[in-house]
């Protein structure tokens, strides 16, 4: 095969690879900060998916559900590689990087409540960062993402008994977090 | 009702994954029980705040940065540099760091800082932090590949070189890496700036059993 074909050949899939994953890497990064809490380490995940994925071009353009099957891949990626560090705490505040949960608050808004809602976001966002990786991942699939339990055990091939007794300990931790400050968190929600 | 017994079953009340029956029941027992009602507005707290949990936007170039690395060096000479991220960041698979104090005068022989276990045909990255005390523009830095490993994207290439601009502090070099066969040899990250230059050197081993050393 001479170099003018394989260029070509490169270029097509490169091409194509990029017409698939274009349209997901948004919500691929956005979940990759959901499992990690820190930016570097979700770009990582996401470069590092993207990576192992290109080989894969081929495969790509058969899925059906594209999104989903992203999803479930970076899932993997993500179990992997915090399995790969040794069940080292896989999140830790990284020093310098922005915290996207810096608001301007809005000219609508108190100081005093904006305040009030950035410590509860560090709060959360610090007790996400607590949970393990599989906890932390059904929480950011289902109670953020809005992924049913049904659609989750298809996407992570795991049994609905075990997502339920995940998000029942995730949820009991972050609602732990949360009441630090009981006043603050009582008042939010009227029954 | 027992508190206890209905505990599970108030996540399920939570996300509407009750029949009419349990939901009256659970519902009248909520009516009923300050302590379930308590917890049970906490959770409504808890979903509402992390649905509004705001994520940051992804990178920009995000995928192309990522196709730089696949594609050959020959199609894309403008991107042959890995990226550099910076900042402070955190390596998330296969870490190794170095302190570039000052750089050294002269080339001079170093054992490994590190050995790294790949496994056969699958592609891993490496990432090697670098940190230096002061920017260094233009700092060269040349990579030497063990024998039977690739820079993904770079088939047949065991020696790259290219420029990139340090900045102070961390500094991180992705190295996507993957074993052809057993890896002779050590990897070599040679960083020159003038007549100054440091040496990294970094053990490539196949792994065995999954375990990374």
């Amino acid at each position: 095969m001479s170099l003018v074909s394989l260029f070509r050949r490169s270029r097509g899939t490169a091409g194509r690879f990029e017409e698939l994953l274009r349209p997901h890497v948004e919500y691929l990064y956005r979940l990759a900060w959901r499992f990690t809490a820190s930016e570097a380490d979700a770009e990582d995940l996401v470069q590092d998916l993207l990576l192992k994925l290109y080989p894969r071009t081929a495969e790509l353009a058969a899925v059906e559900l594209l999104r989903p099957w992203l999803a479930r891949v970076l899932y993997r990626q993500y179990v992997d590689t915090v399995r790969q560090q040794g069940r080292r705490p896989p999140l830790e505040p990284v020093l310098g990087e922005d915290d996207p949960l810096e608001e301007i608050p809005s000219e609508a808004e108190e100081p005093d409540a904006h305040a009030e809602r950035m410590a509860l976001r560090a709060r959360l966002l610090d007790a996400l960062r607590r949970l393990n990786a599989e906890q932390r991942a059904v929480v950011a699939l289902h109670d953020i993402e809005g992924y049913t339990l049904e659609e989750l055990e298809k996407m992570l091939e795991t049994p609905i008994g075990t997502l339920k007794s995940r998000l029942h300990r995730s949820r009991a931790a972050l609602r732990e977090a949360l009441a630090m400050e009981p006043s603050a968190a009582s008042q939010r929600v009227k029954e | 009702m027992n508190c206890a017994a209905i505990e599970l079953e108030l996540d399920d009340y939570l996300d509407g994954r009750l029949d009419a029956v349990r939901r009256q029941a659970i519902g009248e027992h909520l009516q009923q029980c300050a302590a379930c009602r308590e917890r049970h507005v906490q959770s409504q707290n808890l979903l509402a705040a992390l649905r509004t949990l705001p994520a940051p936007e992804a990178p920009r170039n995000l995928l192309e940065r990522a196709m730089a690395r696949f594609a050959p060096m020959q199609a894309r000479p403008a991107r042959v540099v890995p990226r550099w991220a910076l900042g402070g960041a955190l390596a998330a698979t296969l870490a190794l760091g170095v302190a570039l104090g000052v750089f050294l005068t002269g080339e001079q022989a170093k054992p490994p800082i590190a050995t790294v276990a790949l496994q056969l045909e699958r592609p891993e990255t490496v990432r090697l932090r670098v940190r230096t005390p002061r920017d260094l523009q233009a700092t060269t830095i040349t990579l030497t590949l063990p024998e039977n490993v690739e820079l993904v994207g770079y088939a047949g290439r065991r020696t790259l070189t290219w420029q990139a601009d340090l900045r102070e502090g961390a500094n991180l070099l992705r190295l996507p890496l993957v074993a052809h066969g057993t890896p002779r040899g050590e990897l070599v990250a040679q960083l020159s700036q003038g007549q100054a230059s440091k040496a990294v050197r970094v053990k490539i081993v196949l792994k065995s059993t999954g375990g990374v050393s």
